[in-house]
This record gives structure tokens, sequence and C-alpha cells, in this order.
């Protein structure tokens, strides 16, 4: 039996870095993924979403020509030929991952990972198995998409996040349950290829946890450029009838009902639990639990990403990783770290630390500013002056608690608040720093002096 | 012209003063003689008089500041005179990097850097200052590591390097009073962070019972200096020898009444032992010896050193040529001096001179100990309690009034033998005390 210093269970962003970054410490690694390395956020998540948000943006461009006096007599696209753009999209990476691995010497094994409490990890492929025996084990099982158990789900056709990046054609109608960041995003690509989009949401807003003034901003967008949004409303029933779908629900004690061709269920993500029967682990309800260096409760075994809750963002997995592989160094977590959250929707919002509430919540005495983009001048040059920028802070040190940023290319930009969060900056040094022009990251410094009431362009 | 008033240098180990209080306020007129302010030297506390006649016109320190030796702590002159509003710098320290600099510094009006408040007063080379402003350093947050409590450059830019925090941090630990410098930092190199400083804060009021700080100052830190330079650089051995008192108790018990007729002091073993000391002392100039630097000074004069406990430290008042002077001079001297040392009064001549030194713990219940050489000297007289101890008299044994002495004598200047031929010649005397009066 082969034995590793580390044997970490999935290859996606919380497993792959953080093999590496075990081997280039001088352990030796083992990483077990049974599918694809790079998991969910490279094969069926954020690459593949990107990609086919991209093409939207270029097809929305086209559309939005003439106001640039560009005329586009005719243009068209082809479904298959996006997808497989996709496809070398995630290919190039992955083959980028696997390079790495071979490079940094991390022993591969293909098959889905077992683990039990002795740290024994049964690797089992399609015709055989093998045993491994690791000191430290990091579970980064991921997830997969979560299908609740609606009446009559099982009788129609539907697509989910594992599935919709492959579609062969392009439907005219689609409902799209569940209104949060996978939906909203799928919600865009399909409107930009002229799908006609309703979506479905329980909650009273769509993206129920992001700020809400970003929220209210994204759903009034959204309703200009033609998606219908059900917020508050409860399915009730699939039924299926000659290849079309009804979907009925229920808002407010009235039923209503939808006929489309093409459903996706986008309520949420479950964590894999593959490959975990045999471990005594604890769990915080569905998801394992992990303290602030990610152990279990199991000695040398870790727990990281989407497996134990949390942000279930990429990144937030891949920070979790290399904390683990500190620890298991020696290192403990000095302290929290901060996850921006990013949603990659025309316009998009990118966020970081508190929202206005829970600052409140968590005792701070709390200010907030909020700049529109509209009057900022490269926005007003390249046509893109939707969204604004908003900085929750503490009024007695301008501590910087949280920033919501919606608008375009805000994904880009939201590492800005970031930086000053992580280095402890306050409103008083993004006020006295300067910022380049024309820029629509101007329109922090424009939010941070009107924060301090010294504002040039807002009050 | 007004003139200047200077931290006068008391004694030759003197490096700093500590103002104890101002006599005379901003705008009180002074008379020649007239104290001006009070000071904490390593040996002393000391009034110290004006020189000038006028208005006293300036103050630059405040009570408890630690001012070097010829400092310019203030000015009199005449009323409504212009005077610097910082102290002028110390010439003879200036760095040769800092000489332009400093000229430079001079000629800028005092007005130009209304914002140095708080950094007027701290010490500082000009260089110091310069950086300090440049990198928007507070002096007064930096650690000095010159003798004089002066701030170097070096100092600054240490502080910068080393003193890093987030500008959240910082605020945080002004508004809080935290000195950043008693901050660990947990984050990238050492960086001081929000919960670096609010950790601290919270653990610096923390109600637990926190054991009280006194800082190692003034007279305190003077003793503790010397004791550390002594048993450093001094090999030191001790020799002990038990004396029977019988004797010098009867020329005490018939000299008490009339030395203390004559003088109106009590005469007490103390002076009985010093007075044999210094007899013995001139039959071992060896002993009576001052090593300095690498020479043997071998002192013709026998000043007998005291050590007398004060309520911060000991302090060691010399009684000059006691060889020469008779009991009753004795007496009288040893007790005017010990009151003296213990009201803080004694001059600075009163405490140098001292060529052998003799430390009494004989009023507790001790036998022998191990004194520490008080440098330059030799070696030192430490002397136990007197306690009724069965002996061995000519073959019987008999109750006799017992007492320890420990000679305590630098290796590198006396031997052995001379040691302890010194200690056995003083057993003898005190032994047989009216040898004395040969």
């Amino acid at each position: 039996m082969k034995t590793f210093d580390l044997a970490i269970i999935g290859g996606g962003p919380g497993g792959y870095v953080a093999a590496i970054r075990a081997a280039k410490e001088g352990l030796n690694v083992a990483l077990v993924e049974g599918r694809d390395l790079g998991g969910t956020c490279l094969n069926r998540g954020c690459i593949p979403s990107k990609t086919l948000l991209k093409h939207a943006e270029v097809i929305e461009e086209i559309k939005d020509s003439r106001t640039y006096g560009i005329t586009v007599n005719d243009f068209s696209y082809s479904i298959e030929e996006m997808v497989n753009r996709k496809n070398k999209v995630v290919n190039q990476l992955k083959n980028g991952i696997k390079g790495l691995m071979k490079q940094n010497k991390i022993t591969v094994f293909e098959g889905y990972g077992y683990v039990d409490d002795s740290k024994t990890v049964t690797v089992k492929t399609g015709n055989g198995s093998e045993k491994l025996q690791a000191n430290n084990v990091i579970l980064a099982n991921g997830s997969k998409p979560f299908v609740p158990p609606l009446p009559g789900l099982d009788t129609v056709d539907y697509y989910t996040s594992d599935t919709i990046f492959d579609i062969s054609e392009v439907p005219s109608h689609m409902v799209i349950v569940g209104g949060g960041v996978i939906g909203l995003e799928i919600a865009c690509i399909f409107n930009s290829l002229d799908t006609k989009v309703e979506i479905v949401e329980m909650a009273d807003r769509i993206l129920p946890n992001e700020d809400p003034d970003a929220a209210d901003y994204l759903a009034k967008e959204f309703a200009n450029n033609g998606i219908t949004t059900h917020t508050g409303s409860k399915i009730t029933s699939f039924e299926s009838d000659n290849g079309k779908t009804t979907v009925k629900m229920e808002k407010n004690g009235e039923t209503k009902s939808i006929q489309t061709n093409s459903v996706l269920i986008s309520v949420g993500r479950t964590p894999n639990l593959t490959g975990t029967e045999d471990l005594s682990v604890d769990f915080d309800g569905k998801f394992v639990k992990a303290n602030r260096d990610m152990k279990t409760s199991i000695e040398g075994i870790y727990a990281v990403g989407d497996l134990i809750g949390g942000f279930q963002l990429a990144h937030a997995a891949t920070d979790e990783g290399i904390k683990a592989v500190n620890h298991i160094l020696g290192n403990s977590a000095k302290k929290e770290s901060i996850i921006p959250r990013c949603v990659y929707t025309f316009p998009e919002i990118a966020s970081v630390g508190l929202t206005e509430d829970q600052a409140k919540e968590a005792g701070y005495c709390v200010k907030a500013k909020k700049v529109d983009i509209a009057a900022n001048g490269k926005a007003i040059a390249a046509g893109e002056t939707s969204g604004f920028m908003k900085i929750i802070a503490e009024e007695k040190y301008g501590e910087i608690l949280g920033v919501v940023m919606v608008g375009a290319h805000v994904t880009e930009m939201i590492s800005q608040a970031t930086s000053y969060m992580h280095l402890e900056g306050t409103v008083d040094e993004i006020e006295s720093m300067v910022f380049p022009h024309p820029t629509i990251s101007e329109s922090l410094f424009e939010a941070g002096s009107a924060w301090l009431e010294k504002g040039i362009h807002f009050n | 012209m007004a003139k200047e008033v200077f931290m006068p240098k008391l004694s030759s180990t003197m490096e700093v003063g500590t103002l104890l209080q101002w006599l005379k306020e901003e705008g009180d007129p002074v008379e020649i003689g007239e104290p001006l302010f009070e000071i904490m030297t390593d040996k002393i506390n000391i009034e110290v008089e004006s020189y000038e006649e006028g208005v006293f016109l300036k103050k630059y320190y405040q009570v408890d500041d630690e001012i070097p030796v010829n400092a310019v702590i203030g000015y009199v002159g005449e009323e409504n005179e212009e005077v610097p509003d910082e102290p002028p710098e110390l010439a003879d320290e200036e760095e040769s990097s800092d000489a332009g600099e400093s000229a430079k510094e001079a000629e800028q009006p005092a007005a130009e850097q209304p914002e140095e408040s708080a950094t007027d007063k701290v010490r500082a080379t000009p260089a110091a200052r310069r950086v300090a402003r440049e990198n928007n350093i507070e002096l007064s947050s930096v650690s000095c590591s010159g003798p004089k409590s002066r701030v170097h450059e070096q100092d600054v830019v240490k502080a910068i390097n080393t003193n890093r925090a987030t500008p959240l941090a910082e605020k945080i630990a002004a508004d809080k009073g935290v000195d950043l410098t008693q901050v660990q930092g947990s984050g990238a190199r050492g960086k001081i962070e929000k919960a670096d400083v609010t950790g601290y804060a919270a653990a610096q009021t923390e109600p637990t019972e926190e054991p009280e700080r006194v800082k190692l100052k003034g007279l305190r830190k003077a003793v503790a200096d010397k004791m550390l330079e002594s048993t450093q650089s001094i090999p030191h051995v001790t020799l002990t020898s038990e004396i029977d008192m019988s004797q010098v108790i009867e020329v005490r018990k018939s000299l008490l009444p009339v030395i203390e007729k004559q003088t109106g002091y009590r005469l007490s073993y103390t002076e009985i032992i010093i007075k044999a000391t210094a007899h013995v002392l001139g039959n071992h100039p060896k002993v009576n010896a001052s090593l300095v630097g690498d020479e043997i000074v071998m002192n013709k004069d026998v000043n007998i050193g005291l050590a007398v406990a004060v309520e911060n430290g000991l302090i060691v008042p010399s009684i000059p040529d006691a060889d020469k002077k008779g009991l009753a001079e004795l007496t009288e001297a040893s007790k005017t001096l010990g009151l003296k040392a213990r009201d803080g009064k004694l001059s600075p001549a009163e405490m140098s001179g001292s060529t052998f030194s003799i430390s009494n713990l004989g009023m507790y219940a001790v036998d022998g100990f191990t004194p520490i050489i008080n440098p330059p000297e030799t070696a030192i007289l430490g002397v136990g309690r007197i306690v009724e101890k069965p002996v061995v008299v000519d073959g019987s044994v008999e109750v006799r009034p017992m007492m320890v002495l420990s000679l305590s004598f630098d290796h590198r200047a006396i031997d052995g033998a001379p040691a302890a031929a010194f200690l056995t010649e003083l057993k003898d005397r005190l032994e047989n005390p009216y040898g004395l009066l040969v």
C-alpha cells in the first residue's frame, strides 16, 4: 500500500490548489479525482458560465451597435460552436492543471476516494480499487446541484448547471427555478440568445443573500431587458404534455401557470458526500463540520470548500484548502479571510464584507454611502452607465466593513475594496488615494469622498 | 540678554538628572542664590540655585523628565525677553553628518513648525527630526538608543521599519491611547493590525490583579547599575572571621556617656569598628587601595565609606581621614552623615572620596554575608550582629558575645594572604581594643 503525507479527495479549486501548495512545501501528495480535474468550477460552473456569458455579451453589443453608429445588418450564431469554444476553454485550463500536477510531482488517482477514520483511502475506479495510506487527508469533495422533490418534477426533463452548458438547442422559453447567482447568470445567457426567460424565486426578491440595493437594481435591469421574475412564488407542480411543460405556482394564495419548453433547476447545491460513508466526522446540518483551520472532528482529517458550506465559492474553497495545508504544516489561521462575492450578470454585482444590515447586527455604528455610476466619464463613453458603488463603513474610525458594486466590470474592481479591507485601510485612505481618470473605478473614490462629506461630483 | 539655566553635572558619574519639582514658575522674579528647581541624580536630591538675577522666562521640561547634564532647561532674563520655544541642542553631541542640517534647522523660525507641539518636548537630533517629519512619525513614540535620552536618526528609521501599523490600527491606537511600540503585530512582517491593538487594549483594561511596576530610575537605577558593574567586573572573594566582642562592649559602655555628653550623639559599635578598621588599614595599604584603569592606587588617606540604607536605595557617604579621628569625632561624623543621607541632604563632596567601605547589618538577625565592593575601592567589610555563643576559652566553654566580619576583596588588586592578614589584625584589634589607644 502506497503511503502519502497528504491525500486530497477532490481535484476542484479547493483540492488541486491545496495539493500544489502542499507539494511545494515538500509534502508527498496524492490527489484523488473521480471525474474531471478542476471540479465543478472549471467543468460545470464558473468557467463554462463565464465563457457563455462572454458570448452573450458579444451578442448584446452587436444588438446595441446602432447606439455607437455601427449598423450590423445581419448576424447569426451557432450554439454548437459556442459550446465547442466553451469546451476548448475548459480543456485548455484542465490540461494546465494536469501539467501542474505533473510538475509538482503530485500523484493523481483517477477514481472516487473513500476515506475511513484511519486515513486509509480506497480509490474506486470502474474496474477495480486501490488503497493508499495517508498521514493527513483533506476532503474537498465539493457539491452537486440540489434538486428539490417538487411534485411532477420527475415526469419532466429539466436541466441543472451540470447539463445546461452542453445544451444543443436554444429553447424559445425557459423557466428557471431559483433566483440565486447560478440561475441569474444563466438567465442572462439565454436572454441574450433570445430565449424568453422567467425566473421563479421563493423569497421576496432575487439574490436574497445579497445587498438589497444591488438585488433591487438588478431586478429592475432584468425587467428592462425582458426577463420576467416571479418572486415570492412557490412551485406547486410540473406537468408534462406533448413535449411542453406546464409549471404551476402559487403566490399569495393566487395560482399561476406557465407553459415552457425548458426548465432549469438552480435552487442551490448540496454537498457531495460520496466516499465519506465510513467516516465518523461531525456534521453541521448537511455539511461536514470544520473549524477555522479546516479541521474536522477527526485528527488529521480536514474538510474544505462546498463540502463544509459557507460561501460555496471557488476562491473560498481555495483559501480553505491553503489554510488546511498551513495547519498540517503547523501554522494556524491568524484571522478570518475576507471573501469577495461576484455575480456575472448584466450588469455585474460584486461585493465584499458585511451588508448594511449585517454590520448593524454586528453592533457597528454604520454609515453607508452610495454613488451612481451614471455620471462617470468612462462609463458614459463606453455606454455602460448602469450601476452604483456603495461603501458601508463604521463611523468612528471609517473602518470599511463592506463594499457593494453594481455595474460593468465591477467583478474586476472589487479587489480594490478587498485590498482596503485586507490591509485595514479606512475611508480616509480611499479619499486621499489617486484614482486614474477616466475609469469606472473612480466611483469608489467618489463613494469614499462622499462618505466623508467631501464628494467632488456627488454629495 | 537672557541667560541659560543648565542641568548641573554634580558628580563624575552623573549623566542625567531627574526633575523633581519646579520651585519657580515662568514669570516669577528670581534672585541670585534662590532655588529654581529640585533634581534627583544617581546619588542625591538637590535644589539648584539661580546664578542670575531677573525674571524666570522659560522652562522646557516637566516633572519626572530625565534631562542630560549641561542641557539648557530654562532661561532667566529680563521681563518679556524673547527666548527659543525649543531648548537649544547640546553642541558637543552633534553627529558630524548632522552639522549642516543643524545649521539649516536653526535658521527656521519656530513658527514654521506649529504642528510639532508633542514632538518638541522630545530630545532628538535635527536629522532624526527631519526623518520623523518626512515619515509622519511622532518622535514621542520613538524609543531612543543613545545614553542621553536623545532620539537619533537611526532610532526613527528603526521605528519606521519595526513599528508599522495599518491605518485602521493607528486610528484605534490613537483613540484608545495605546502605545503602538508596545503592541506585537500579527500581520505580514509584524505589521500591527486592528485585532492586535484591540487585543492589547483589552488586556490592559482587564481587571486582574496586576503587579505594581516601578520604573528603574534615579537612585534605584544608579544602585542597580553600580551593583551590576561591580559584580560583573570585579572578581570578589569573601573571607569571614568571628570576633569576640567582650572588650569592645566594655569600651563602648565606658565611653558612651562621655561621648554623649561631649557631642550629644550615642556611641555605637559601628564607630568603634570604623576606628579599628581605619587604624588597621594604615598598616595594610593594599586593602585601602583603589583600582583605576590598569593602576592600583595606594591611597594615603583613609576615608571610610559607610553604607546607609535610604528609602529607595543605598548611599555611601564618606568619613574622611577616619584614621585620624577620635571616637567622639567619628561618632558625630557618622551620625550626621547618616541623618543627611536619609534626608537626601548630602552634598556631592560628602559622597565621594571613600577608600574603603563598611556595611553594617548588625541590627538585623544576620551573621555573615558577602558584601559587594564599591568601586573603585578594592575591599569592603560586612558587619554582622553580636550574638552570645558558647566558645572555648582556655580549654573551657564560655558564653561570649560573638560577631562575624565578612571581608570582600577585589582579587585583581589583592591576594588572599594580605586580605587574610588584614582581617586577622582587625580581629586582634577588636578583641584587644585598648591597643587602639597606644
